[in-house]
């Protein structure tokens, strides 16, 4: 008869003692759900990247790395790879800087606060969906609010999502409306971190306000910087809702994106395994971006 | 000990409950798939719960139809396939067919079926369920999807034009739009002649100009009925005549303009005067949205106009498809309900009752059929109506089409660039399919 060895049953009581297979327990509805819809699909696209894959037939032909050599010959991905970087490198900074301008004026006092602090942080809690979709009636060249203004100021009036030149700028403005209330909110979190004692001390030397701003609050808020820049970062990278309601990637591929275009192959040319492909190399994009990230930013880190 | 056999006999009526509710009276249960809202008028009987009531009575069966988000539905349809678990009838966009026919997702009607079928349906209909051969992969809706020039007469009798008679060549369709062109005192313009479809998913700016493409003799593909290989056919002198047409109406005749980018809407409101899309679908939305335009005497219709004097005009016909999956679980059944719905009495049935025009030959010549002015301007129409190619490479070729027009009107490359670099694109979606 089999018996367990004795290091695995010390191992086992030692983990009872110390509450190990409790906290396990506790966790593993949560690890079972993350398993099987997180960690499981990732390493299913990663399998499939390597074959030619019809789902409905459940017929798979392996071809190598000819999908990922096949990705580096298309004008199309390579476009929407240009697209998704200029994106993520206009909204994450703008939102960023605009999200640390709000909160700091909303750390001081002045009327109605609170409620304006509800209205900047509105579009957050909005669908995406929604959103466009008024968004898409607001930049309408004829009926649209944004021309109005244009022409109430005596301006030309801009084709806005009509022009290959103007729409993806069209669609980081409506992103930095979407997410500029989230960065400001955990911009308000640092800057109560911060001990007034640093401000008080800067005052009595003379310090001026913006002086403060530079040498104390920027450098105190680098942790905060270093969240609100991956965390936009990564949700950059996998824009998606926004462009597909507002101009589905066009005109003529102007704002296609990599998450689309991993769409339009999977979807609507079935062509999953070319798809897969595709989201490996955004799953890199995103992995190496972060970690330049998480290393940048340790030189920024502050104790106080 | 009492709460526990409570919960018990809860539990034991909840299941009973829900195994009488799955099968009533035990019946079978078949499924049957269709786009939500408006997206095609020919959902109309789909969404009357009685609709199928005779055939169920009569084969012991109950007929669930699902309403799908259009949107979202063709994923849906497909995810559900992969997944062995998909209804037992769909109604699916045409456009869908090229991919879901690439994974071997439906059933071929019947041969003898189908050349009963063919014999008896006006030539449109037959033009849309024969993909070659005689080849069907399902029964086409009823109610024409057939698009069309519309106009608006009381423009037309402003600008000195006669109103029953609409341009019937693209040197009068520039000329009626130059007259229908309205400014303001600043010279902008208001309401456009013309109003072009421009924007969007590529796919819908294609389809609101092939005819233009088509009636210049170039095409999307050299052999529409042919699954895999070929090759793109648009980038030529009718192609590239096709595009120029409307780039000369932007900027030479200045009758129209980008800032109108919704033709039907446009049109509806009364800010365009002339445009081409689904007739079908300005006849359900007048009445709601241009009460004061009613059909006949405020709006009319007709094919769209042919390149110059002598030639065939041409235009884009669409339709869906009632089809059954080849993993149903019902198929004997859900063909014989299909075949039920598209038999046809019902055909004349359902056509009549709500207000859609038939696809039987003989039904044509029904009553409420024969005198209804629309239905006959339809059937006119109809056999200048061309169906969309089934090649598995359709989509990047739509896609490839549309961002070329796209940029030739937007001013950002020529049309000569901009249909290379499409052809360019759309032969490599072609190859890329066939892989």
């Amino acid at each position: 008869m089999y018996r367990p060895q004795k290091w695995i049953l010390q191992a086992i009581q030692r983990g009872y003692r110390r509450h190990y297979v409790h906290a396990y327990l506790f966790i593993s509805p949560v690890l079972l759900v993350f398993g099987l819809f997180r960690v499981w699909p990732a390493l299913q696209t990663l399998y499939f990247s390597f074959y030619r894959v019809e789902l409905a037939s459940h017929r798979l032909v392996y071809v190598g790395l000819e999908n990922f050599i096949d990705l580096f010959h298309d004008d199309i991905f390579l476009g929407a790879v240009i697209n998704t970087f200029l994106y993520a490198f206009a909204i994450v900074p703008i939102s960023a800087a605009a999200g640390l301008i709000l909160a700091v004026l909303f750390n001081e006092r002045f009327p109605a606060k609170e409620l304006l602090k509800g209205v900047y942080f509105a579009p957050m809690v909005t669908s995406t969906v929604a959103a466009a979709v008024v968004w898409w009636w607001l930049y309408n060249p004829q009926y649209g609010l944004f021309n109005a203004i244009l022409r109430l100021l005596h301006l030309p009036p801009s084709p806005w999502l009509l022009s290959t030149k103007t729409a993806l700028l069209s669609i980081v403005l409506f992103s930095i409306w979407k997410t500029v209330g989230y960065n400001m909110v955990i911009y308000i979190a640092g800057l109560q971190a911060i001990p007034s004692e640093f401000y008080e001390a800067a005052t009595i030397d003379g310090a001026s306000s913006i002086q403060q701003f530079w040498r104390i609050t920027v450098p105190l808020l680098a942790p905060v910087t270093t969240f609100i820049l991956i965390y936009n970062g990564i949700f950059a990278f996998q824009v998606f809702d926004q462009v597909l309601v507002l101009t589905g990637g066009g005109p003529a591929n102007a704002t296609n994106v990599i998450v689309l275009e991993i769409y339009r192959q999977a979807f609507q040319r079935y062509r999953f395994g070319y798809a897969a492909a595709e989201a490996m190399v955004l799953f890199l994009l995103i992995l190496i971006i972060t970690i330049i990230q998480f290393r940048t930013s340790r030189r920024f880190e502050v104790t106080y | 000990m009492r709460a526990r056999q409570i919960l018990v006999i809860g539990v034991l009526f909840l299941l009973v409950l829900g195994s009488t509710e799955a099968f009533p009276g035990g019946r079978r249960i078949l499924t049957l798939w269709y786009p939500a809202g408006e997206i095609t008028q020919s959902t109309l009987p789909l969404r009357d719960p009685t609709v199928f009531a005779p055939f169920e009575a009569t084969n012991n069966v109950k007929i669930e139809m699902v309403a799908v988000d259009y949107d979202t539905m063709q994923q849906k349809i497909f995810a559900a396939a992969a997944a062995g678990n998909i209804a037992d009838i769909l109604f699916i966009d045409t456009s869908w067919l090229p991919g879901f026919l690439k994974e071997n997702l439906l059933e071929q009607v019947d041969p003898a079926k189908a050349k009963r079928w063919l014999a008896s349906v006006s030539p449109e209909i037959a033009t849309l369920s024969d993909y070659g051969g005689g080849t069907m992969w399902g029964y086409p809706q009823m109610g024409h999807d057939i698009y069309g020039l519309t106009w608006n007469k009381q423009h037309f009798k402003e600008a000195g034009l006669d109103p029953e008679r609409p341009p019937q060549t693209w040197d009068e369709l520039r000329e009626y739009c130059r007259r229908l062109v309205k400014r303001d005192a600043a010279g902008n313009i208001i309401r456009v002649g013309y109003a072009i479809r421009h924007v969007g998913h590529p796919h819908g700016v294609v389809h609101k100009h092939l005819w233009a493409i088509w009636g210049a003799g170039a095409d999307l593909i050299d052999n529409p009925n042919a699954l895999r290989g070929g090759r793109a056919m648009f980038n030529n002198e009718g192609g590239r005549a096709a595009l120029k047409l409307v780039l000369d109406m932007l900027n030479v005749d200045k009758c129209t303009s980008l800032n109108f980018p919704d033709p039907r809407a446009a049109f509806l409101s009364g800010i365009a005067s002339m445009q081409i899309s689904e007739t079908v679908s300005i006849r359900a939305r007048q009445p709601r949205e241009a009460p004061n335009m009613p059909w006949s005497t405020g709006w009319g219709m007709w094919l769209p106009p042919a390149r110059k004097k002598g030639d065939k005009p041409v235009t884009l016909l669409g339709a869906w498809l009632f089809s059954v999956p080849k993993a149903s679980r019902n198929k004997e059944l859900a063909w014989k309900a299909i075949e039920w719905l598209n038999s046809e009495v019902n055909d004349y049935r359902l056509a009549a009752k709500f207000n859609l025009t038939p696809r039987y030959k003989s039904n044509w010549a029904k009553e409420p059929f024969k005198s209804d002015s629309y239905v006959q301007t339809l059937l006119k129409m109809g056999p200048y109506g061309r169906r969309l190619p089934i090649n598995l490479g359709l989509n990047g070729i739509m896609d490839a089409l549309g961002g070329a027009i796209q940029k030739a009107w937007h001013g950002e490359a020529s049309v000569e660039a901009a249909l290379a670099e499409a052809e360019r694109l759309a032969n490599k979606a072609i190859q890329d399919a066939m892989k």
